[in-house]
């Protein structure tokens, strides 16, 4: 019988070159495909992605793997780079990452992979898929640290079917030991940080690039004027880091914290201290709706993260009209951010999840 | 593994691979020192400058050593700095190494002006005599173009050149062991070479510089190379090169001989499983055994990750550096359709490929092709 083939989406990180071994040890055919999604309008001097292609090349020479790449940087613009600057244009903190997955790697890398002649693929995430009665089930990664579920929660069951988590039963430290005993070149490496494209670079500058800057005025909750911002796309709800006001300003010496952004007026809110009210929501509109298996029937019991790496919050889908759900959380929650996720989990199992509108 | 992209690069030479390793391993020394040690390390490179000298009609101080073609494409135009006259007339389909490094000098007051080619990629004489400027300081036209093979009129071009005064460069990298130097027969003033193209090793190349010609070191130091480049001599790759050009011009004919029986097996055998076939590049003008062809029922990057899966391997367009395809901009400015672009090869032929392999690849590419034409 011919070995099953599959092809792993390789960005020479130590995550996925482990994926590409372990499927190697369990007698797969492997390939590996090095995806390259953004290019610079400039890039004469330097090439961002070199480096990561140049450790994905060591890896697949070391373990004897088949490397391609492939370039979807065009894909990457029209999919999800469009509506990452609509949504900052809009006064929103939009989540690359989350559609970058179903657009990209579990869309047009796949559909790549398959006419290739993959049978499945796989990738390097920390998530588990469960072939169980009711459809394929996503579930957390066992490494609870490093669960990447929240970013998966768009996959749709097609896609689950044809797809591998070949880490997704192992620790981060586990997965490092592999590294270091096969003696990945690359088993140092940091994990990435920040949204793929942008990297370590000044998300500012970045975006400054591609949309003007509006300068307004700093206005406390109590109304008073204390400064002038760069432009509101560049600031966060809950954003304490950054304001350039300090806590002075104030009746006490807390620091303040990105309450509201009034895109009419072009003003941003700030209110001082960790615990101030404006804060915290304990209900939240989320629309964009995604379920995995199916969708629940309402009234909902669940938990749900408003941010990657939040702890499980407790919460009850009231119900859900014209596509927007109204979610009302047990505990108050600091900062639910339009544009972000809302995901949705029972226990191990990521439901679906959607885009927070208001709150 | 069968390796059909010899422009890109070739093997190295056993002959050469041979010599290379004697000279490393017992003349180590540094060739401007005066004991025995530097004078036999000395000895080499200037042996390895004559073998090239008489292989190409000139003298052995035209010969200045570089470290590959682009660093020798580069000393040339960036020696546009020192003149008072900065403009330049080459073509729209010369190495990156050219019209990147003339985007680049523009900021230091070069202008340049790049001359059109027509469907065959050859580049009109007459276009660039018509472009000539009284500030013009330079004409670089490439020997014969490393995506398509196609052979420029560089005799007629160097003509020109003279007739107004201005210095004629050619960007010959591909041109050895494939087509005649001539160089003495041309009125050619500077022309770049890279040993990597004719089975000698890598980052090792020339200039040749016709007398009279005076030009200021890129790289400054240590006053080697007659104070042209500067940086202890890469003694073992210099004597491989010197060989390399000697048996790439003493074999041409059997080589030029070779390369074409190749490639019209290809085209005779492609043309039964692939009527569609067209190909780029001039139907004679061209390099023997650089075939650039467009399928257009698959786009070239799955037509190379399935020939690689099969290891076999080809080309296609310039390779970006992270490894990705990009449309050729060789082919575009051939007015080639983005659609065929996208979907070309090339294939190059070298000294150790054989029939039997050209068979193979003919397999492979009718495998692919039906795997393809099936699922649509």
């Amino acid at each position: 019988m011919m070995a099953k083939q599959v092809v792993v989406g390789m960005s020479g990180g130590v995550d996925s070159s482990v994926a590409a071994y372990l499927l190697k040890e369990q007698g797969y055919e492997v390939q590996c495909i090095f995806m390259k999604n953004w290019e610079d309008e400039d890039d004469e001097f330097y090439c961002s992605s070199e480096e990561d292609y140049n450790d994905a090349l060591q890896v697949c020479d070391l373990l004897n793997l088949p490397l391609h790449s492939v370039n979807f940087s065009k894909e990457y613009r029209e999919n999800v780079f469009k509506y990452f600057l609509a949504e900052y244009k809009s006064g929103r903190t939009p989540n690359p990452d989350v559609l970058c997955n179903k657009e990209i790697k579990f869309k047009f890398f796949m559909d790549y992979a398959l006419k290739l002649g993959a049978e499945v693929i796989a990738t390097g995430h920390y998530a588990r898929i469960n072939n169980s009665t009711d459809g394929f089930q996503l579930l957390k990664g066992i490494d609870k640290n490093k669960d990447q579920s929240y970013f998966l929660y768009l996959l749709g069951q097609k896609v689950l079917s044809k797809t591998l988590f070949p880490i997704g039963e192992m620790t981060k430290s586990e997965v490092r030991k592999i590294a270091d005993e096969i003696n990945l070149p690359n088993s140092g490496k940091k994990d990435s940080t920040g949204i793929c494209f942008i990297g370590e670079r000044d998300f500012k500058a970045f975006l400054q690039q591609y949309l003007p800057a509006k300068p307004g005025n700093i206005i406390t909750t109590d109304g008073k004027s204390v400064g002038q911002h760069d432009g509101l796309m560049y600031y966060t709800l809950g954003q304490r880091k950054g304001i350039g006001v300090g806590g002075g300003h104030g009746t006490t010496e807390e620091p303040w914290y990105v309450v509201k952004k009034d895109l009419d007026k072009n003003n941003l809110m700030i209110g001082q201290g960790h615990n101030h009210p404006d804060l915290y929501s304990k209900n939240i509109k989320a629309g964009q709706l995604h379920w995995i298996t199916s969708a629940p029937s309402i009234p909902f019991d669940c938990t749900a993260k408003i941010r990657y790496r939040q702890k499980d919050q407790a919460c009850i889908i009231n119900n859900i009209e014209n596509g927007i759900a109204n979610i009302n959380f047990i505990e108050k929650q600091f900062a639910p951010t339009p544009g972000q996720s809302v995901v949705f989990f029972n226990s191990e199992q990521c439901l679906g999840g959607g885009i927070i509108e208001t709150i | 593994m069968t390796y059909f992209d010899h422009s890109a690069t070739t093997p190295l030479d056993a002959k050469v691979s041979a010599l290379m390793r004697e000279v490393a391993e017992n003349h180590f020394g540094n060739p401007s020192s005066i004991h025995k040690y530097g004078q036999k390390a000395c000895a080499i490179i200037e042996k390895s400058r004559r073998q090239i000298a008489d292989a190409l009609g000139v003298k052995s101080r035209n010969i200045i050593f570089t470290g590959g073609g682009s660093e020798a494409n580069n000393m040339v135009l960036q020696n546009l700095l020192y003149n008072d006259k900065k403009h330049v007339i080459t073509s729209a389909i010369e190495h990156p190494a050219i019209l990147k490094v003339l985007k680049h000098l523009k900021r230091f007051g070069v202008s340049y002006t790049t001359v059109p080619v027509n469907k065959f990629g050859l580049v009109d004489p007459a276009n660039i005599e018509s472009a000539i400027r009284d500030d013009t300081a330079l004409i670089s036209i490439m020997y014969a173009n490393n995506e398509v093979g196609t052979i420029q009129p560089i005799a007629k071009i160097a003509k020109i050149a003279n007739k107004n005064n201005t210095l004629f460069h050619s960007d010959a990298v591909q041109a050895p062991g494939k087509i005649p130097l001539n160089i003495n027969k041309m009125e050619i003033d500077l022309m770049s070479f890279s040993a990597h193209k004719f089975y000698g090793p890598k980052g090792v190349g020339f200039l040749y510089i016709r007398d009279g010609i005076r030009l200021h070191p890129m790289i400054i130091g240590g006053g080697q190379e007659k104070k042209l480049r500067a940086g202890t001599e890469n003694t073992s790759g210099i004597a491989g090169l010197g060989l390399a050009m000697e048996m790439a011009v003493q074999n041409l004919n059997d080589a030029q001989n070779h390369l074409k029986t190749l490639e019209n097996h290809f085209k005779n055998r492609f043309a039964n499983i692939y009527p569609k076939a067209i190909y780029n590049g001039h139907p004679e003008l061209h390099l023997p055994g650089l075939i650039n062809v467009t399928i257009p029922s698959v786009t070239s990057d799955l037509l190379l990750v399935n020939l690689d899966m099969k290891g076999i391997a080809v080309s296609s367009g310039s390779a970006c550096s992270s490894g990705t395809v990009k449309p050729s901009d060789v082919l575009r400015a051939m007015h080639i359709s983005n659609q065929n672009n996208i979907s070309s090869l090339r294939i190059s032929f070298g000294k150790g490929n054989t029939i039997e392999e050209i068979d193979m690849l003919i397999n492979a590419l009718d495998e692919i092709l039906k795997k393809y034409n099936r699922k649509k």
